[in-house]
């Protein structure tokens, strides 16, 4: 659905159906570059699971409008803001790469707000190369393929899908340049800028979810593990695939993430 | 891992990795109609697009999706489905995108059932057409109009060989916000990527030189993913509400793959036109070969092109690597490894003398195919254009003496001798004469 937040058209995918505040809501958080179609096999999943699914495009992604924000504390705000705008109750916030830290901010920020917690591909932190960084602004096209060809594991480049008929590479690039001119070097160098990550994992008090890849070269595995280990109380998994892993292994993780909701 | 791998690569791999449980290295052929759901929940989630799978195979089979992805890695496209023919990924596309009212602008120089299906039947569904000459970009411009949904043609024209220009043409449709449609079937992926060059869908008839060996009928339509389908007024029924599955737009649901996605929930599922899995299995046992192929079809057809030159039997020779052909310059551009291995020519004496050639040659097969790893020859006009008017062929630039040659992978000389028997049989024709 479009509404009008902030002044400037935002999209929110709803996994097909009608937001029902009454129903636990999962909020997806998409990663760098990307938009609302990075969970294209989770929130159709979701919402026809009895959740109520939000999966916002950031301002300057996917179909929404507004300039991209420019720190992961902004995004934490602009995601607080859009909840409390659509009133929804019980929430669960599900972060991919940089969502993650995006829902590690909104936690320190705002304690006590969600009722869980999923980071895919996460870590604390996200340092992102000098290389990557001049490269999203001199050529945003070349770097935004490379993320797309660095993020996926060997399905990635044997053009593997689940999804009959599906290319990762051709579809992750068009997702990719969905989104406005010079938005993915403000979420790169919002990823880069973010310092406040061991804090805002040991602040967690609700039971998180983590799922990692084994081959993640964004977010590398002993990163990710690095940074469960500084959470409480936190249930983790390892599968066997790149960054992406919502298309590259949908099924496993949506099963993870099914189970770990009907424990809350 | 974000490896890249080339194009030789993909063709021998994409879309398949050994399988964990059995080790077969080879693509399964699952010849089955339909798949075992878990549980409820499992079917229910197939039936709701909720994730990927497999429900019945007319809508999709792991063969047929294997040889799919394979495709959409070789295009550099997004996604693709198969079908059973080119026409029928043709009317598939026609079908997925235009409703009754809606208007069409497409190449006048084309293969002769892709004229018939826009110029006869989807009339008849209140679809029309504007045939324009493809390599009129102006004409082309003018030519679309509100209620245009798509401009199509040929990369490489069926019989005529006209070259379209397709970064001129791609650059008008986007201006229009028109997708343009692109039968790359003369090309394949080898010789030349359409969307790299702003195309946005891509038709094959698999059944030519992607399958290459004249066993499987099969077709696909690419799509390249760049393409916004966000006005609902004008592609309603790709982001329009879906009349099933609670009334979704495909295009915010699906974004850059909308348009396959609606081609499996509709087309497939409502017309049926399935490519079955053993020869899903065929094809991709050609795609495996394709580099090696296209490189030695090109390597005879510019044999073939100088020795028809030079031949004193043949009146004109037809191909757009030649610099006599009015497209020579657009085919260096966008096609620079060769512009396919069908040739047309003329032999001296007209109809009577093509058919003699026609029926002496010996080793060159006389059939309704092209694309083959062996030789093929046809006359147009007594075949696959018969249906079309003396003034229709010549709009399509066809004469009555005009030979279409598919130059196959045999070595050339002995192409080159059978020919000469096919020119002996003319040139004794000329003498009772």
């Amino acid at each position: 659905m479009l509404i009008n937040f902030k002044g400037a058209k935002t999209y929110i995918g709803t996994g097909g159906k009608n937001l029902d505040n009454s129903k636990t809501t999962i909020c997806f958080i998409h990663g760098a570059g990307q938009n609302h179609l990075s969970f294209i096999q989770q929130s159709r999943f979701f919402a026809n699971k009895g959740y109520s699914v939000i999966v916002p495009d950031m301002p300057g992604h996917g179909l929404s409008e507004g300039k991209p924000c420019k720190s992961i504390k902004e995004i934490a705000k602009w995601v607080y803001d859009l909840l409390k705008t659509l009133d929804v109750n019980n929430i669960i916030i599900l972060g991919h790469s940089q969502g993650c830290l995006v829902a590690l901010e909104l936690n320190r920020l705002y304690p006590s707000f969600l009722n869980g917690v999923i980071f895919v591909a996460g870590s604390n932190e996200i340092p992102v190369n000098q290389f990557l960084l001049d490269l999203s602004l001199s050529d945003e096209q070349k770097a935004s393929n490379l993320m797309v060809t660095w993020g996926h594991g060997i399905d990635g480049d044997m053009s593997i899908n689940n999804w009959p008929g599906h290319s990762h590479y051709g579809e992750g690039n068009n997702v990719m340049k969905m989104n406005k001119p010079k938005s993915l070097n403000c979420d790169l160098n919002a990823c880069n800028n973010y310092k406040d990550g061991i804090d805002a994992a040991k602040s967690i008090d609700i039971p998180a979810l983590a799922v990692l890849a084994k081959n993640d070269q964004m977010t590398p595995l002993k990163s990710g593990q690095k940074f469960v280990e500084l959470i409480k109380k936190c249930e983790t998994h390892v599968l066997d695939c790149g960054h992406f892993l919502q298309t590259e292994r949908p099924k496993v993780l949506n099963s993870l993430i099914l189970s770990y909701l009907l424990k809350l | 891992m974000g490896e890249n791998y080339k194009f030789d690569t993909l063709s021998l791999h994409a879309g398949h990795i050994p399988d964990k449980e059995t080790g077969s290295r080879a693509v399964p052929i699952y010849q089955t109609t339909s798949y075992v759901f878990k549980n409820t929940q499992e079917a229910a989630s197939l039936y709701n697009m909720e994730v990927g799978g497999h429900l019945y195979t007319r809508i999709s089979n792991p063969t047929v999706a294997a040889l799919e992805q394979r495709l959409a890695a070789l295009e550099g496209g997004a996604s693709a489905v198969a079908c059973s023919s080119g026409m029928a990924a043709m009317h598939l596309v026609v079908s997925t995108i235009c409703s009754s009212g809606d208007h069409i602008v497409a190449s006048s120089k084309m293969y002769g059932a892709n004229i018939n299906l826009l110029q006869h039947t989807m009339p008849r569904f209140g679809i029309n057409t504007d045939f324009v000459n493809p390599n009129d970009p102006d004409a082309i411009e003018k030519a679309i109009r509100p209620n245009t949904k798509m401009v199509f043609g040929e990369v490489i024209g069926n019989p005529g060989l006209d070259i379209m220009d397709v970064p001129a043409i791609s650059e008008i449709c986007k201006r229009k916000n028109v997708p343009l449609v692109l039968d790359a079937t003369f090309n394949t992926p080898y010789l030349m990527q359409p969307f790299k060059y702003g195309a946005n869908i891509v038709i094959h008839s698999l059944t030519k030189w992607l399958g290459g060996h004249g066993i499987a009928i099969g077709g696909a339509v690419v799509n390249g993913g760049n393409f916004d389908w966000g006005d609902k007024e004008k592609f309603p029924t790709i982001s329009g509400p879906h009349f099933a599955l609670n009334g979704i737009s495909f295009w915010e649901e699906f974004g850059p793959s909308a348009l396959i996605a609606k081609i499996r929930a509709e087309g497939m599922y409502n017309f049926g036109p399935s490519l079955s899995p053993t020869n899903a299995f065929y094809l991709m046992q050609g795609i495996e070969t394709l580099p090696l192929r296209m490189k030695k079809h090109i390597e005879n057809t510019h044999e073939m092109l100088d020795f028809l030159q030079n031949h004193e039997e043949v009146a004109w020779v037809k191909h757009p690597d030649l610099e006599t052909h009015p497209d020579y310059k657009i085919a260096k551009r966008i096609l620079p490894k060769g512009s396919g291995s069908i040739i047309v020519f003329g032999i001296k004496g007209g109809r009577e003398a093509g058919q003699v050639f026609i029926e002496s040659v010996q080793l060159a097969s006389h059939l309704a195919n092209v694309g083959d790893a062996k030789t093929l020859l046809i006359h147009p006009g007594s075949t696959t254009h018969s249906h079309l008017s003396s003034e229709a062929m010549k709009e399509g630039g066809l004469t009555d003496d005009m030979i279409r040659l598919s130059v196959g992978l045999e070595d050339i000389n002995d192409i080159k001798k059978d020919f000469e028997k096919g020119f002996r049989a003319v040139k004794k024709l000329g003498a009772r004469c």
